[in-house]
């Protein structure tokens, strides 16, 4: 099950024999920012985990910009300013590229691999492009695991009232009132996990598909609630990213996103089918507030592209939508004040859940006909929380889930008689 | 004298009726009974095939293909399963339609038999052409439609059903030509058609559209500025 280890690695892993707690780092030219992270992930290491033996790896994609090279330069050692105890080993580093399928489910096979070797306890895996990451993430991430018992930790961001729309109108929702755990951010990116946990996600017959593309975070997560891993959540602060390609594709990224959860509800369906409700899981940090500063968005944008779909795509929602809710949807269209309700959106994607289940169309041609309703909610939800600060626009999305978890019955109903 | 006559060209006459009866009689109740056996092949075929394709779910198969979609747009409302099993019982009983005629033994029927025999996989594969471009050009306007739309053109419908047309042409065009119904009629007739669906969309798309032609160029020379960021963080 394990992956193809180069034997250098091999010859590295030999010499390092055990260790307690590893920091695995995914990367892919990311020469510009994982200087940075390396050096947060050993002072993390260092300043809070002084009495473990401490392994960071570096998974990489095959980087042309030196970012292999760059992590094998950086001094792992942490400055003496921010230590209370001097550490009792010297933190490792190990330097791979992974093979198989190109993408960051394969660059963290290879990080669970290693940490099956090393028989460590506790993991963390963070992303390579991150600015905004402090040597308190690695406590944040593996303390829980390590003192506390916990499988899996789960990033809690501090985040604009606007970002991670998808999260906020599908998949934080959608995951909640399927497997019954309040997750926030399923998709944070940035986890902390057992070394049990990482052994059994490296037993999964998954390295082959999509989860080794793209779909990996949630698969993550979602594996540790339906296998019942004990799960927490742990508040990281913001999240600041490297600027990422602002001509990227929002319905290619859409449908790698939301294809994943549903592939996902294939798998685990004998789970999600009997569970009813959801409750919290334990969250370790200081939670705080962020401030609002306003952004442009175009929602006249989103709207004018929901009303053209819902004159042209009637034909393509009709294999998804119940009669009643097309009709329904049809009439927001020209709807003023324009409001897309929740009990709608929820019926609207359960709709097209089964409708991918059941394949009722090519499914990429199923999920990208999703856009368009997906820019109408986000249009209401921008029009609706436009004055509303972060607690209220907390409470909206909060109430979103609760209509979600309300009309399971109606996902089990469709699920059947699609 | 004359009635003699006459008997005798009734008697020879009812003679070679006779005669000419007990030669084909044999063969017209074999024709028939052809017919019948036809009639009930072809009706068995259809029940048979029906009900296995829907058992392996060919109806949900030619939902997603589109194929659904375009028979209903020519007016078929019922299952695409029933539409195939049909088509299929119209072969069966043409074949038996042909061997029945065959049973005549008549110099013409057998020509024809003969003849429709050799050109018979020429058809299949014609139809097959056309069941085949049916259901890539669904596909390809389903694509296209759902494309257009999410990047806001507002002539999406126009453009879908263009990259429809061209390919139905297309293949059309090739299941004639497998065929060989007037080689040089259909290319020169496909060349007309094409070129003045192209020119006529041409017009209409500089005419009509012009502010969907003034957008869309306006894009490809924004090709190589930086593209302008999207506010909102959707993940």
């Amino acid at each position: 099950m394990s992956p193809p280890l180069e034997p250098r690695v091999e010859e590295r892993l030999r010499q390092i024999g055990e260790a307690d707690v590893l920091v695995g780092i995914p990367s892919f030219n990311n020469a510009r920012t994982i200087g940075h992270v390396v050096k947060a992930a050993a002072a993390g290491l260092a300043k809070y985990f002084p009495d473990q033996r401490g392994v960071i790896v570096n998974s990489d994609g095959g980087s042309t910009d030196g970012t292999q090279e760059l992590v094998a330069s950086v001094e792992a050692a942490a400055p003496a300013a921010i230590l209370v105890r001097h550490p009792l080993s010297v933190v490792q580093k190990i330097v791979t590229p992974y093979h198989g399928v190109p993408g960051k489910g394969s660059a963290f096979r290879t990080i669970f691999a290693i940490a099956r070797r090393l028989g460590v306890k506790a993991c963390a895996v963070v992303d390579s492009d991150l600015r905004s990451i402090t040597p308190g993430w690695i406590e944040l991430l593996l303390g829980p695991v390590l003192h506390e018992d916990f499988d899996y930790v789960a990033p809690l961001y501090l985040r604009h009232k606007y970002d991670g729309t998808i999260t906020n109108s599908i998949v934080y929702p959608l995951t909640r009132a399927l497997y019954g755990r309040e997750v926030r951010q399923p998709i944070g990116g940035d986890f902390g996990f057992s070394g049990r946990l990482a052994a059994n996600y490296l037993e999964q017959q998954v390295w082959d598909s999509d989860v080794a593309r793209f779909g990996i975070d949630i698969w993550m997560t979602t594996t540790a609630l339906a296998d019942g891993f004990r799960v927490c959540e742990a508040f990281l602060g913001a999240k600041i990213h490297d600027a990422k390609d602002p001509g990227a594709d929002l319905a290619a990224m859409f449908v790698q996103v939301v294809s994943s959860v549903f592939d996902l509800m294939h798998v685990y369906r004998e789970r999600w089918e009997p569970v009813t409700g959801a409750s919290k899981v334990p969250l370790f940090g200081f939670p705080h507030g962020v401030g609002l500063e306003p952004v442009a968005v175009d929602v006249e944008r989103m709207q004018r592209i929901f009303g053209q779909a819902t004159r042209d795509l009637r034909e393509v929602w009709e294999v998804a939508l119940l009669p009643e809710d097309l009709e329904a949807v049809t009439a927001l269209g020209g709807a003023a004040p324009f409001r897309f309700p929740d009990p709608l959106w929820v019926r609207a994607v359960y709709g097209f859940a089964a409708a991918y289940e059941h394949k009722r169309l090519p499914r990429e041609q199923l999920l990208r006909s999703l856009v368009p309703l997906y820019l109408g909610r986000t249009a209401s939800f921008v029009l609706e929380t436009a004055a509303s600060g972060a607690e209220e626009v907390e409470q909206r999305i909060s109430t979103l889930a609760e209509e979600y978890v309300a009309q399971k019955p109606h996902l089990r109903q469709r699920w059947r008689d699609l | 004298m004359w009635k003699d006559v006459l008997a005798d060209v009734i008697q020879e006459t009812f003679a070679g009726f006779r005669q000419e009866l007990g030669a084909i009689g044999p063969r017209l109740l074999a024709m028939a009974v052809i017919l019948v056996a036809g009639f009930v092949v072809a009706g068995a075929v259809r029940l048979l095939l029906r009900f296995a394709l829907r058992r392996l779910g060919f109806d949900r198969l030619a939902e997603r293909a589109g194929l659904a979609l375009g028979l209903r747009k020519v007016g078929f409302a019922g299952h695409p399963s029933g539409a195939l099993a049909a088509a299929t019982a119209f072969f069966v009983l043409a074949f038996f339609v042909l061997l029945a005629l065959g049973a005549l033994d008549l110099q013409l029927a057998r020509e024809l038999v003969s003849q429709a025999f050799t050109y018979l996989p020429q058809v299949l594969v014609a139809v097959a052409l056309l069941v085949l471009g049916a259901v890539v050009a669904g596909f390809v306007r389903r694509g296209v439609l759902i494309a257009a739309v999410n990047a806001g053109l507002p002539s999406a419908r126009l453009l879908a059903g263009f990259a429809q047309s061209a390919l139905l042409i297309l293949f059309g065009a090739m299941a004639l030509e497998h065929l060989g119904v007037g080689r040089q009629i259909i290319l020169i007739s496909f060349t007309i058609l094409f070129g003045g669906v192209v020119l006529a969309l041409s017009l209409a798309f500089g005419l009509a559209g012009r502010d969907l032609a003034r957008e869309l160029l306006e894009r490809l020379a924004r090709k190589g500025e930086p593209p302008r960021e999207d506010p909102l963080r959707h993940l």
